[in-house]
C-alpha cells in the first residue's frame, strides 16, 4: 500500500526535478544553435581550411589538400606578416587611445554646454555614425584627392605651405595619419554616446562632496568619475579594439581597392593572399592568427570587466 | 501487379523522365527552336557598345527563340574575386569575358571547358590574333575564343603641339625634348602634363622595359626567374622615371583609371592610351566632345631613333565555363558575337583591334595608329600563375615606389623580381 502511494508521488517529483533541471537547457538551445551556425561552424572550417593547400583548382573541385601547420610555418617565416603585424597593433592602439581621450573629452563637454547645443552635437554624432562606410571613405577620398581635394586646396590657401598636387599617401606615414583621422572621426560616435550616457548615471553627490573638499576639477575626474566609469571604459575600449585591429573597408576603399604593402594590415593582408594570389589555405592561416591575436589582447579587457562586474 | 502491368509503368516513367530532359536541358535537343532555359553571360565594362550586344542577342533570339539571354556587366578591378567565386559554384555564367592575362589561370584550374574540338566551327579560327589564340591555349588545347585585342600608343593634342611649336617625336629623347617645350610653353598653368602618367599604370611601363631589351620574367629549364632587375629593365625604367618627374603632375601613387576624363579636362597635351579611350575622351557625358578634331595619335617611340617602341598588347577572350549547364548554347552566342558580322562592327563602332588578321584593314583615321602598334607587341609570361602576380600589384608597387622616390631602382626592381619568380614558380 505504501508502496502503492509513494510511487506515484516521486514520479512526478522526480519528473518536475528533472524538467526544472534540463529548462534551462532548453531555453538556451536556439541561441546556442544560432550561434553555433553562424559562429562556430565558419571558425571551424575557417581553421580547416588553413590546414590545407587551397588554390584555385581545390577551390572549384572542392578538396584541398592537407598540409598541417604547414600555412602557419609558412606565414610565421613571412617578413611581410610580422611588419603587418606590427602595424596592426601599433594602428589599433594609435586609434583606440585617440578615440577613446577625444571622445571623453567631448563626453565630458556635453555635461556642461547648453541643452540646444548639446542636441546640435548629439545630432552630428548620430549623422555620422548613421552614415555607411562607403560613403564616408569615399567623401574623405575626395577631400584627400591629389588633384582635386579641398584638402590641399584649403591648405594652400589659408598659406601653410604650397598643398598643390600633394599627395598624402605617397609616404606611408602621412597615409596612415589620414587613415587613423577617418576611423577616429567614425569611431567617436558610439564612444562618445556611450560615456555621456554612463556619465548621465554618475550619482552627482560624490563628486559634489568632493568639490566641497576643494578638490580640482582633474583630481574629480581622475578619482571620481574616472573610476566610476571603468566598466564602461573597458567594454568601449575592448570593442573598439576589435573593430580596429580588424580594420579593412576604411584602408581597401581610400586607396581604390589596391593598397600597396606599405599600407597592407592583418585583415587586408588575409584578403590579398586568399583573394588576390588565391592561396586560401595561407589566407585563412593568417585570419586564424588574426583571431588568437585578438583573443589574447582582448582577454585582459574581458577578466578586467568580470572582475569590475564581480565586485559591483 | 501483373507483368503487363509493369512494363507498362515502367515505360511510363521511362517517357516521362525523357520528357522532362527535353524540357529542362538546352542541349538534349539539336532542334534550335526547341531550346529553353537562360543563358548568363558575363561581359566586361566598355568591351563591347550596346548596340554591338543587343543584335548579337537580337540575332540569337532568332534561332532560339525560346533561349533568355542575360548579359551581365562586370567591372575591371574586382572581376578575378568575382570569376573565382563564380566558378567554384555550381551555376556558373555560361559565358565570361576573361582577360588575356587571367585565362592561363583558370585554364589550369579546370574551370574552362575545352573547346578544341570546335574550333573550326567559329568564324575565322584560322587567321585569329596569334597572341591571343596563345592566350586561349594550353598544353596544345583550346580552352576560349578570341574576342578582342588593344594595344597603346600615345594620344596627343594637335592644337596644343602646334601653338607650342613641337611635331610628333621620333625616339625618347625627342619625347622628353618635346615635352619640355610643351611645359615651358604652359608654365603658367600649374595643373599642365606634357605627358600625364600615373604611377601604377604598369601596363604603359612595358614599352620603356622592352625597348631597352629587358622584360618581366625569363624561362629556363621549366623555372621561371623575375629579369626586372635586369641592367636592360633598368635602363628602360629610369628613361620612364626621368620622363614623369619632368612631364607629368599625375597622381604618382594614382592608376589610369581616370586618365581620359583628366586628358578632356584640357591641361594634358599626351597621353598613353588604348584606341577606345579617343571615344571615353569625346563622350559628352563624361568627357569633351570639342576636342573631336584636336586629337591625333602616334606610337610610343623607341629609343632608337625612327623605330617604336614595343608595347603590351591587351585583349579579351570568350570562355565557356566547365560546369555551365548551357554548354552548346554558350558555345553558340560566342560564335555570334566573333563571327564576321559582329566583329566588324566591333572594330568600326568599338574602336578595338578585331580578333582576326582578316579584319586588320578596317582601322582607319586614329585607329590605324593603334592597329599598327600591334604588330609589334609583346606579352606577359605566359603562366598559369601569372594572374597572381597581377592580383598581388607586383608591378605597380614597384613603379610607385620608385616615382615617389621611396626606393631606388635597383632596389625596388629586385624586390619585384624576386616576388615575381617566386609567385611563377608557385610560391605566394
Amino acid at each position: 500500500m505504501g508502496l502503492a502511494i509513494t510511487a506515484p508521488d516521486q514520479g512526478p517529483a522526480l519528473y518536475s526535478r528533472l524538467r526544472r533541471r534540463l529548462f534551462p537547457y532548453a531555453l538556451i538551445t536556439p541561441s546556442v544553435a544560432v550561434i553555433g551556425g553562424i559562429l562556430a561552424f565558419p571558425l571551424g572550417m575557417l581553421i580547416w581550411i588553413s590546414l590545407q593547400h587551397y588554390g584555385l583548382r581545390e577551390l572549384i573541385n572542392h578538396q584541398g589538400e592537407w598540409v598541417g601547420l604547414g600555412n602557419y610555418q609558412k606565414i610565421l617565416v613571412d617578413p611581410l606578416f610580422h611588419a603587418v603585424i606590427v602595424r596592426s597593433l601599433a594602428f589599433t592602439f594609435t586609434c583606440v587611445s585617440l578615440t577613446v581621450a577625444l571622445s571623453t573629452l567631448i563626453a565630458l563637454l556635453l555635461l556642461k554646454v547648453r541643452r540646444a547645443v548639446r542636441v546640435l552635437v548629439m545630432s552630428a554624432l548620430v549623422f555620422v555614425w548613421a552614415t555607411p562606410v562607403v560613403v564616408t571613405v569615399d567623401i574623405w577620398q575626395w577631400m584627400f584627392d591629389y588633384e582635386f581635394g579641398i584638402i590641399n586646396y584649403l591648405l594652400t590657401q589659408l598659406h601653410l605651405g604650397n598643398f598643390i598636387h600633394h599627395n598624402w599617401f605617397d609616404n606611408p606615414v602621412q597615409g596612415f595619419a589620414v587613415i587613423v583621422a577617418i576611423v577616429v572621426w567614425y569611431s567617436i560616435p558610439f564612444v562618445t554616446i556611450t560615456l555621456f550616457a554612463a556619465l548621465l548615471q554618475m550619482p552627482s553627490d560624490v563628486e559634489d562632496a568632493a568639490r566641497v573638499d576643494g578638490a580640482g576639477s582633474w583630481r574629480r575626474f581622475w578619482y571620481i568619475t574616472a573610476p566610476i566609469l571603468k566598466p564602461i571604459f573597458l567594454i568601449v575600449i575592448c570593442l573598439s579594439t576589435i573593430w580596429n585591429f580588424g580594420i579593412f573597408n576604411q584602408i581597401y576603399i581610400l586607396l581604390n581597392q589596391r593598397p600597396s604593402s606599405d599600407y597592407f594590415t592583418i585583415a587586408i593582408y588575409s584578403y590579398r593572399e586568399s583573394f588576390g594570389v588565391t592561396q586560401y589555405g595561407l589566407g585563412a592561416a593568417i585570419a586564424v592568427v588574426m583571431v588568437i591575436v585578438l583573443v589574447i589582447v582582448t582577454l585582459f579587457y574581458v577578466r578586467e570587466t568580470v572582475k569590475v562586474a564581480e565586485i559591483s | 501487379m501483373n507483368l503487363r502491368k509493369r512494363w507498362v509503368a515502367g515505360l511510363s516513367v521511362t517517357f516521362a523522365l525523357v520528357a522532362a530532359a527535353c524540357g529542362s536541358t538546352s542541349t538534349g535537343s539539336n532542334n534550335s527552336a526547341n531550346q529553353t532555359g537562360t543563358l548568363t553571360v558575363w561581359l566586361m565594362n566598355g568591351s563591347a557598345p550596346d548596340s554591338v550586344v543587343n543584335e548579337t542577342n537580337a540575332d540569337f533570339k532568332a534561332k532560339y527563340p525560346n533561349v533568355t539571354v542575360k548579359v551581365e556587366i562586370q567591372q575591371w578591378s574586382d572581376v578575378t574575386t568575382k570569376l573565382d567565386t563564380a566558378f567554384q559554384g555550381s551555376s556558373p555564367p555560361d559565358v565570361m569575358e576573361l582577360g588575356n592575362t587571367l585565362v592561363a589561370k583558370y585554364a589550369a584550374a579546370g574551370a574552362l571547358l575545352d573547346i578544341t574540338g570546335q574550333k573550326a566551327s567559329f568564324d575565322n579560327s584560322s587567321t585569329w590574333l596569334q597572341s591571343l589564340t596563345d592566350s586561349c591555349t594550353q598544353g596544345s588545347k583550346l580552352y576560349c575564343v578570341p574576342y578582342y585585342a588593344g594595344s597603346r600608343a600615345i594620344i596627343y593634342r594637335k592644337d596644343l603641339f602646334a601653338s607650342a611649336g613641337v611635331s610628333v617625336p621620333t625616339s625618347m629623347d625627342d619625347l622628353l625634348t618635346v615635352g619640355q617645350k610643351l611645359m615651358t610653353a604652359h608654365a603658367s598653368d600649374p595643373n599642365f602634363s606634357a605627358l600625364y602618367f600615373p604611377g601604377k599604370y604598369w601596363y604603359a611601363a612595358l614599352p620603356f622595359i622592352w625597348d631597352f631589351g629587358g622584360d618581366i620574367a625569363t624561362q629556363s629549364g621549366g623555372k621561371w626567374s623575375g629579369a626586372l632587375d635586369s641592367s636592360n629593365a633598368e635602363q628602360g625604367l629610369t628613361t620612364l622615371t626621368n620622363l614623369v618627374s619632368k612631364l607629368s603632375r599625375a597622381d604618382k601613387t594614382g592608376d589610369e583609371a581616370k586618365q581620359d576624363a583628366a586628358f578632356a579636362q584640357g591641361h594634358i597635351a599626351m597621353i598613353i592610351a588604348n584606341g577606345w579611350e579617343v571615344g571615353v575622351i569625346l563622350d559628352p557625358k563624361s568627357g569633351n566632345p570639342a576636342l573631336k578634331d584636336q586629337l591625333g595619335a602616334f606610337p610610343i617611340p623607341s629609343h632608337t631613333q625612327g623605330q617604336n617602341a614595343p608595347v603590351f598588347l591587351g585583349g579579351s577572350d570568350l570562355g565557356v565555363a566547365a560546369h555551365s549547364k548551357h554548354q552548346d548554347l554558350a558555345k553558340a552566342w560566342i560564335a555570334l558575337l566573333t563571327g564576321n558580322k559582329h566583329m566588324a562592327e566591333m572594330a568600326t563602332v568599338g574602336g578595338v583591334i578585331p580578333n582576326t588578321t582578316s579584319m586588320l584593314n578596317l582601322g582607319t583615321g586614329i585607329n590605324a595608329t593603334f592597329y599598327n602598334a600591334a604588330a609589334n607587341s609583346k606579352f606577359v609570361p605566359n603562366s598559369q600563375n601569372w594572374a597572381s602576380v597581377e592580383s598581388a600589384n607586383v608591378l605597380p608597387d614597384m613603379l610607385v615606389k620608385i616615382f615617389t622616390k621611396q626606393q631606388d631602382i635597383p632596389t625596388a626592381t629586385t624586390a619585384a623580381s624576386n616576388q615575381i619568380s617566386s609567385i611563377l614558380n608557385g610560391g605566394s
